[in-house]
């Protein structure tokens, strides 16, 4: 009989665990209580500017707390919709410039068009950044900061090879590059100049500076325009300047397996082109003696346009808080906020507050993705990288690997 | 345990309670229930809103209202109809098998060595099993990613200096093919443990007296081996061997964090990981949950040799 | 005899080739996270670290909620680990010793169970947890573990009970002991080898597991400590691989503790193989 005990209390202890799960409601809103989702950037990079956001807002909202919860870029999205299906969104999200559109389309952020004026420097947001958080006019998301794209060089070397000042075009900046190849010959691995041949981030922006682009509509239909003539010119010269100056093996790498920096700090790059941030990286033996310019175009005294990554705030449409969101959000893109984001190395989200480094010229001339609900498929679906792949290993011609991607491009952003 | 029962009636009379008895009662279903009961608990809704959903149009606008279009087989048909289905299907099939085969192989006879080798060696193999077992996978990925680096891995260092060619600046993420290789080395590194183990744990139930005996009488070991060791742990190889199906078959987090995002295409596409792309990344939903359904019928199909074999669990042999 | 210790030597040589094999990247985990940052980016690897520095297991120490999260781990898994033996052995012993109706549905309904794409119940999942409070708690990722290691332990368990041989088990009722006292002197320490690889299967699952929990946990306080550990790779920015090394470190230890307990069982097992009816 003693075995029916034991059942019976295994029983209990089943149906107890049910029980607690059922009844410990901790899992509810709290009246006062903002849930904001910031990416893990924010924690590891300026947690006193999220500090000082939080005790503006406090300040207004006495009796309020701020639950500030950090996201990593691989999963926050997925956890998003995880959210949006059980109600239970956070009041504020950072969501990434490229991911933007897809949600807006969809309808899951709150028209924030009405409190503009409300954020701070708000009438001299930076266009490139504010655009990604505009749809049919209206706002849905407000500049939170953006970092550009730069060549991070080793002065020394350019110095010890005769370069006096950083090239003003591309065909020089080449030779520049061939002749700190030619003097390092001799060490083991190392290259002028490091780049993953499929980030596509750095790739197009010789599509840009050649006139192309990725894909423009034509009567309500995305046409692919990788293969126009200008993008092919683009893309073929950056096919040549790969193999002048660019690793063969890492023609079909990724620009974070090995991060650009690494290769840098390990004394095997003469440049590395990638975010201004780089510099933080380069390692201790070669910190004195790194510099940064603006990568040139192959227009002589021209920047080249490069890619404009940032990042903005949103209010989720389900959010029960949407006025406290709107004005953490102001207290979080305070003007003192956004300087202290630039003395990090970032560009700040309005041009007025913009200072003169080589990041802020940088964004001067930027480029971005096509607005459309799907481009976060062609990003997912790696179209860009299997087209700049198939180019450098020369297993298509340039063409031939352009069409192709253009086809497929115009094919996943027309979806219904 | 029928037989048991039926060559021992003197007890069976003289006790209250027999297991056979209580069979009849409502004993066995008291000790099943908690199971059931938490197990239903917890899938029954998520079961019944992966079919529904499944047959609708269901993305991330349909989530944001709450409300699916239902569509009827549509993401059926869409997903048979993709010839990136089929490859992926095959692709995970020929994934698995190597896999599987070679975790099961190399496990037994590692398991089998533990029996043959000195206390210090067999605690020493032991400690570092459990060492390797008790790496959490999102661990393992990053220190491969370490080791196999191009810049400066010591994967390729070891093999150069080891005369094996030169692999400076190796790339081992340039094809298909080598990519699904590191995860199989990853995989098949990552599961022995858990085989050794537990085959190990099955090989010391054999009684030591019965090997003994038999190789007192000069039996050959290779007969010993047969009759007696065999026997005893069938029955956990068979559950491993299934078990490892299963988990090769839908594996996700090594592969997709190995092989990393930037370069998942449809040319290295593995079922958990065409799951992941169609349904979430790409936040269609019912596409998803049409490719969960179809993976669970064909793993259950995979299976069914096996799940007859487990329903005899029990059963006289 | 000196066949017999040539041929053990042999197989221990071969014994030893496999645990360096096996445990390389282990050693080169730990080694890493002692290294310098100039020899972690060498060209010429560096085997041992022959000046260790801590620098980078304080900096792993020094991201918030580290012990916060261990603690929830360590919960999280004890709970889900005693739950989940206690539930999968009498089902097991159902299992191997009844014949009931309903058997194969319930035996079918398990494999079914282990069959399920854990990637496609994601949000399902989340839903039905959101619905009654338990997002954010570790109650809910408790729950979600449970059917993930129970079916397991449910399958594998009567494979060890029916490892037992029949007469040990008659022998024990000859004794005129109780059925549970037979249950508990004879049968238990029997299939102690089984349920030691089960439960050490159960905390190993629960305490790797990364998915659900990231999911499922908001709170920084209310993570699980691989849930931590991937913060490391988060950022946009830099992998540091000396943090990340000492990290993993860090959080592989506790299972090897888990392991050092439990030592003690899995020799009791090995033993019990001897025991005589």
């Amino acid at each position: 009989m003693r075995l029916r005990v034991v059942v019976a209390a295994a029983l209990a202890v089943a149906l107890g665990v049910m029980a607690a799960s059922a009844g410990a409601s901790n899992g509810h809103k709290q009246a006062n209580k903002l849930t904001v989702w910031l990416q893990v950037d924010a924690q590891s990079g300026w947690p006193d500017v999220v500090a000082a956001a939080n005790q503006a807002f406090q300040a207004q909202n006495p009796g309020w707390t701020v639950n500030v919860q950090y996201q990593n870029w691989g999963d926050h999205l997925q956890k998003f919709d995880a959210t949006i299906a059980g109600n239970d969104t956070p009041d504020v999200i950072e969501m990434g410039n490229t991911e933007m559109t897809a949600y807006m389309t969809s309808g899951a952020f709150a028209d924030l068009t009405a409190s503009k004026s409300q954020f701070p420097n708000s009438d001299h947001w930076l266009a490139g950044l504010a655009k990604s958080g505009l749809y049919q006019g209206k706002l849905y998301g407000v500049p939170y900061y953006a970092g550009s794209r730069v060549i991070t060089y080793r002065t020394d070397l350019f110095k010890k090879a005769g370069i006096a000042k950083p090239p003003t075009s591309l065909t020089q900046f080449t030779s520049d590059l061939k002749k700190v190849a030619k003097m390092e010959k001799g060490v083991k691995g190392f290259s002028a100049m490091y780049m993953a041949g499929t980030d596509w981030y750095s790739a197009l922006d010789w599509v840009f500076d050649y006139g192309g682009t990725i894909a423009t509509t034509h009567a309500h239909k995305w046409v692919g325009a990788l293969n126009s003539k200008q993008s092919i010119a683009g893309l073929t010269a950056y096919k040549n300047f790969f193999d002048a100056v660019a690793p063969k093996s890492a023609a079909t790498l990724d620009e974070a397996n090995p991060a650009p920096y690494t290769v840098f700090s390990q004394g095997l790059a003469g440049a590395i082109l990638g975010p201004a941030w780089f510099s933080c990286c380069t390692g201790t033996k070669y910190k004195a003696v790194t510099g940064q310019f603006v990568m040139p175009s192959h227009v002589a005294g021209k920047p080249i346009p490069g890619f404009l990554g940032g990042s903005d705030v949103a209010v989720p449409a389900e959010s029960g808080n949407k006025a406290q969101a709107i004005q953490w959000i102001a207290d979080f893109t305070s003007t003192a906020n956004e300087q202290s984001l630039q003395n990090k190395g970032n560009i700040p989200n309005a041009t007025n507050l913009l200072g003169n480094t080589v990041n802020a010229r940088a964004a001067a001339q930027s480029w971005f993705v096509p607005q459309a609900k799907h481009w976060v498929d062609v990003e997912n679906g790696n179209i860009l990288r299997t087209m700049l792949a198939q180019i450098l290993t020369g297993k298509l011609s340039v063409k031939q690997a352009a069409t192709t991607a253009s086809d497929n491009i115009a094919y996943t952003l027309n979806q219904s | 345990m029928a037989s048991a029962a039926e060559t021992t009636p003197k007890w069976s009379r003289r006790r209250r309670f027999t297991w056979r008895r209580a069979g009849q009662g409502a004993v066995p279903y008291a000790l099943v229930a908690p199971v059931v009961v938490v197990m239903g608990a917890i899938l029954g809704y998520p079961l019944y809103s992966l079919v529904r959903i499944a047959l609708d149009r269901y993305g991330l606008t349909e989530l944001i209202q709450h409300k699916g279009v239902y569509i009827g087989l549509k993401n059926f048909g869409s997903v048979l109809h993709d010839s990136v289905f089929w490859h992926t299907l095959l692709r995970t099939i020929v994934f698995a098998a190597t896999n599987v085969g070679l975790t099961m192989v190399i496990g037994t006879l590692l398991a089998l060595l533990l029996v043959r080798i000195s206390t210090w060696v067999r605690v020493l193999l032991t400690a570092g099993l459990v060492l390797v077992w008790s790496m959490p996978p999102v661990v393992a990925v990053q220190v491969w990613n370490w080791m196999i680096n191009s810049e400066n891995g010591v994967l390729n260092y070891i093999l150069t200096e080891l005369h094996f060619g030169n692999y400076f600046q190796h790339n081992w993420m340039q094809t298909p093919l080598s990519q699904l290789g590191m995860v199989t080395t990853l995989i098949v590194w990552g599961a022995l443990p858990f085989v050794v183990i537990t085959v190990y744990a099955a090989l010391s139930q054999v009684p030591r007296e019965l090997v003994e005996a038999a190789e007192i009488d000069g039996a050959r070991s290779w007969r010993v081996f047969l009759d007696v060791t065999v026997p005893v742990i069938t029955p956990v190889l068979l559950i491993l061997t299934s078990l490892s199906i299963l988990w090769d078959f839908g594996v996700f987090t090594q592969a997709y964090l190995l092989i990393g995002q930037p370069h998942i295409t449809s040319a290295n596409y593995l079922m958990g990981i065409y799951l992941f792309e169609q349904g979430y990344v790409n936040a269609n939903f019912g596409l998803g949950a049409a490719i969960s359904i179809l993976m669970l019928v064909i793993v259950a199909a995979m299976s069914v040799v096996y799940v007859r074999r487990m329903l005899r669990i029990g059963d006289v042999t | 005899m000196s066949v017999r210790n040539a041929r053990r030597n042999a197989w221990n040589v071969v014994g030893v080739a496999i645990f360096v094999v096996m445990i390389f990247p282990v050693f080169w985990m730990v080694s890493t996270a002692f290294k310098s940052d100039d020899q972690i980016n060498a060209l010429t690897p560096t085997w041992f670290p022959l000046h260790p520095t801590l620098k980078h297991f304080r900096d792993a120490l020094a991201k918030p909620y580290f012990w916060d999260d261990v603690k929830n781990s360590v919960i999280v898994v004890l709970v889900t680990v005693t739950i989940a033996m206690v539930l999968a052995f009498l089902a097991a012993v159902a299992l191997s010793k009844y014949r009931f109706t309903g058997r194969k549905l319930f035996i079918v309904l398990v494999i079914g169970v282990q069959m399920l794409p854990g990637a496609g119940l994601i949000i399902p999942l989340y839903v039905v947890l959101a619905r009654y409070h338990e997002v954010n708690t570790l109650t809910g990722v408790i729950l979600v573990y449970l059917t993930g290691v129970l079916p397991f332990s449910v399958w594998t368990l009567p494979g060890f009970i029916l490892g037992i041989p029949k007469d040990l088990e008659e022998a024990a009722m000859v004794d005129g002991s109780t059925r549970l006292g037979a249950f508990a002197r004879i049968l238990l320490p029997l299939v102690a080898p089984g349920l030691v690889a089960t439960s050490v299967f159960a905390f190993i699952t629960s305490w790797n597991e990364y998915i659900f929990a990231r999911v499922l946990l908001n709170d920084g306080s209310k993570q699980t400590i691989t849930v931590w550990l991937s913060y490391f790779l988060g950022t946009s920015r830099e992998t540091d691989w000396g943090a990340l090394m000492a990290a993993s470190t860090l959080t592989a230890i506790p299972v090897v503790v888990f392991f050092l307990l439990i030592q003690r069982r899995i020799a009791f097992g090995l033993t019990a193989g001897a025991v005589r009816g």
